[in-house]
């Protein structure tokens, strides 16, 4: 497999916010579909495929992608959804511009999880039989991986918090808080506190992506989606996968090896994940750092090195399904002019079990 | 034009039914054991999976993620898709994509459901709008019912030539060993005789609600003939939708916008100018008997309004020039999240030459279709000759 001649034309997110009240899901995703046709030069009607993200449990309804699937030319036109983050699903959008029938395709991603209930809907995730009885939740199950890695001695509470209030710090839709803030909110799950994991928002980001001839033809051969890889991560029971972000590591490295590019390359990265202390075990297993050094680079500390989580991350503010996908367009935003390479990275699953990763060449 | 030409070179299925003897993960793995171990193939030969299931149907959330390990998931890609009826066509359709591209060599595609163990009609409800449509039309049935009734008043179609659908199905499925629903004495007053469930729709006239799994390997080309003898190579799949509130699109099922335009795409892309002659098989998605009829028009196997006269003279019979559903379709045989990829899975093995007592003599060219909500349509084409090198497959 060689990295790949396919490039992202258009970008648009719809305005992110803990409840969008005003708009239904169709309107939410409109608002992100819409400014990213604008900025491709593309019409509706050009799109030759989607492929949509999304979870039916936090839509309250079977085949989510039903109530997009006309936004983003599935009338008459080809849809396909996956129940993952959207850089899974723009893994997919690659495959199928890459087999050379579907030359432009439309991806996007969306939640409305003010809508959802999410003890509920994550209680549905577990052993109907065995485990649910128990009440657990992604919370619980968080809980039982920040206390492995914090067993280590390596990071604990404190880091975690000090990501958590970096990321809130460049947050453009959520207040800043203070590690105190966040070490003194209520506790969850032990040793998890409310504002260790990023706050449920109601939002979507749409990519508009093509192949080489026809983002040149459209003068918009700037962004190129290099490669893209996912590994599946064991079911959270078996304890000794839980906490090594081997997933992680090992998406990376099949990326980066497509790319033929080393991880030292790098301009940046974006590392995606609910709980703040996933980060330090996402970024160690990355090879980003151990204790303090990582901590500082989610703080902006580093010298030169690798930019983390310029943008804050998840906990900056997005949503499951579309965290992954927000990165992808604030790397590009963020790039753009000056260039660089970026690895962006994304989890589906509770305790983050799957992992995507996908890199991005941005023209200086 | 695909990178890689691709083909299905393995297909496997669980046994469909009421399965209380197995838990969902053991289902799956009866399917994907039945299809890898059908070539020899393990977990290892697998570069990544694609997995197709209606998760809310059984009420659980992640279900790939919890079952990753009966999906031979680990370490690799897993795609989960839950598009509706058309999941497992959908999960096909992905595998393909993945292969033709050349980012994988040998995908695994699993459907499975268990539908005894939630309340798929509960589930169904939620796709009608919550003010406007889940009062007025709850479930499959009542949809079904909807469109089957314009389907009638527009084409003329009568009870008694549905009927005969559903008795084609249900015999054609006594040759199959996998399928749920076998009444070999079918006749059709007693279809005509059972509970009206919806008007037009009588029980036997609908599919029925089963526990089952399917799963299918696609191939890249260079691997392609080293594991089966007769590949069946991937010519074309198209998508096509229609409009999110059935009153958008009306006469549905008389008039099947998305299946005619994903057909227009697919046929195309295959050479296909005369279904009815082009096509030695077809596996149709057909969840009611009057959806089998008015699909068969759709998809220009027959005249619009023509499809009672089809069922009538015997065309789409297992020995008829065109035989639609020799395993005995969706009404034998539906757990939603494998039953449109049994549809690839049995078009397959058609072409194979492995469908053992229900094996149409000499397929050259099947068609699968899969179908479900916003009239989501997904069309594969296989056939045992390879397609030229610079074919356009997919559209």
């Amino acid at each position: 497999m060689v990295a790949s001649d396919t490039w992202i034309v258009g970008l648009g997110e719809a305005r992110s916010a803990l409840a969008r009240d005003d708009v239904s899901i169709t309107e939410l995703a409109w608002e992100a579909v819409a400014p990213a046709l604008v900025d491709a030069g593309v019409g509706l009607g050009e799109v030759e495929g989607a492929v949509t993200a999304s979870q039916d449990f936090w839509d309250g309804r079977t085949i989510s992608s039903m109530s997009v699937n006309e936004v983003v030319g599935g009338t008459l036109g080809s849809e396909a959804k996956v129940a993952a983050d959207g850089v899974l699903g723009l893994g997919y959008a690659l495959a199928r511009i890459e087999d050379r029938d579907q030359r432009l395709n439309l991806v996007l991603a969306h939640a409305k999880e003010s809508q959802g209930d999410a003890h509920t809907i994550e209680l549905a995730a577990f052993d109907p039989y065995f485990e649910r009885q128990l009440g657990p939740d992604e919370s619980v199950l968080a809980a039982f991986e920040a206390q492995l890695l914090y067993a280590r001695g390596v990071f604990g509470a404190g880091d975690a918090a000090r990501v958590v209030a970096a990321a809130r710090a460049r947050s453009r839709v959520l207040e800043a808080v203070s590690v105190d803030q966040v070490l003194g909110s209520a506790l969850t799950a032990s040793p998890l506190r409310v504002l260790d994991r990023a706050p449920l928002m109601d939002c979507a980001s749409a990519l508009v992506v093509c192949d080489g001839d026809r983002a040149r033809g459209l003068g918009r051969d700037r962004v190129r989606l290099v490669a893209g890889a996912s590994v599946t991560g064991a079911y959270w029971s078996q304890r000794e996968v839980l906490a090594d972000g081997g997933g992680a590591a090992a998406a990376a490295a099949d990326a980066l090896a497509v790319a033929g590019w080393g991880f030292s390359e790098l301009d940046v990265v974006e590392i995606n994940a609910s709980y703040a202390y996933q980060h330090l075990l996402v970024g160690a297993a990355l090879g980003l750092g151990e204790g303090e050094a990582l901590v500082a680079r989610f703080e902006g500390d580093e010298d030169g090195g690798v930019s983390v989580n310029a943008s804050g991350g998840w906990l900056a503010g997005s949503a499951g399904s579309v965290a992954g996908l927000h990165a992808v367009v604030g790397v590009c935003e963020r790039l753009a002019g000056r260039g660089g390479r970026a690895l962006v990275h994304a989890t589906t699953g509770l305790a983050g079990q799957s992992h995507h990763v996908v890199l991005l060449e941005v023209a200086g | 034009m695909s990178v890689v030409r691709a083909a299905v070179v393995a297909a496997g299925q669980s046994d469909h039914g009421r399965r209380f003897d197995v838990s969902m993960a053991e289902i799956a793995r009866e399917a994907i054991d039945r299809c890898l171990g059908s070539r020899g193939l393990g977990f290892s030969d697998v570069d990544a999976v694609v997995a197709g299931n209606m998760e809310m149907f059984e009420g659980i959330y992640l279900v790939d993620q919890l079952f990753v390990g009966a999906l031979g998931a680990l370490g690799k890609p897993l795609y989960k898709l839950n598009t509706g009826g058309t999941v497992g066509a959908s999960a096909a359709l992905a595998c393909y994509h993945l292969v033709a591209s050349g980012r994988h060599r040998r995908v695994l595609g699993v459907g499975f459901q268990k539908q005894s163990e939630g309340s798929t009609q509960s589930a169904i409800t939620t796709v009608g709008d919550p003010v406007w449509e889940r009062a007025v039309m709850a479930g499959a049935i009542g949809n079904f019912a909807a469109m089957a009734s314009t389907y009638i008043a527009e084409s003329g179609v009568s009870m008694e030539q549905a009927a005969k659908v559903a008795v084609k199905a249900r015999r054609n499925a006594c040759l199959n060993p996998h399928a749920h629903l076998k009444l070999p004495d079918i006749t059709v007053e007693q279809v005509l005789e059972s509970e009206m469930l919806a008007y037009p729709i009588h029980r036997l006239d609908f599919c029925p609600s089963s526990d089952g799994a399917c799963a299918i390997v696609v191939a890249a080309e260079d691997l392609a003939g080293g594991l089966c003898e007769h590949p069946a190579w991937v010519h074309a799949v198209a998508t096509a939708h229609d409009q999110q509130y059935m009153g958008d699109s009306p006469k549905r099922l008389a008039v099947m916008r998305s299946l005619q335009a994903a057909a227009k795409k697919a046929y195309g892309l295959a050479g296909i100018e005369d279904p009815r002659r082009d096509f030695d098989v077809a596996e149709i998605y057909e969840p009611a008997s009057y959806a089998e009829l008015a699909m068969c028009e759709n998809l220009g196997i027959c005249a619009m309004g023509q499809g009672g006269a089809l069922i009538d003279q015997g065309v789409t019979l297992i020995d008829g020039p065109l035989p639609v559903n020799p395993s005995g379709g969706v009404l034998s045989t539906n757990p939603v999240g494998a039953t449109a990829m049994i549809r690839v899975a049995e078009a397959a093995m058609q072409v194979m030459g492995e469908a053992g007592e229900h094996q149409i003599p000499d397929v050259k060219r099947a068609l699968a279709t899969g179908y479900g909500g916003n009239a989501w349509t997904d069309i594969m084409i296989l056939a045992r000759e390879r397609p030229r090198p610079d074919a356009q497959v997919s559209a």
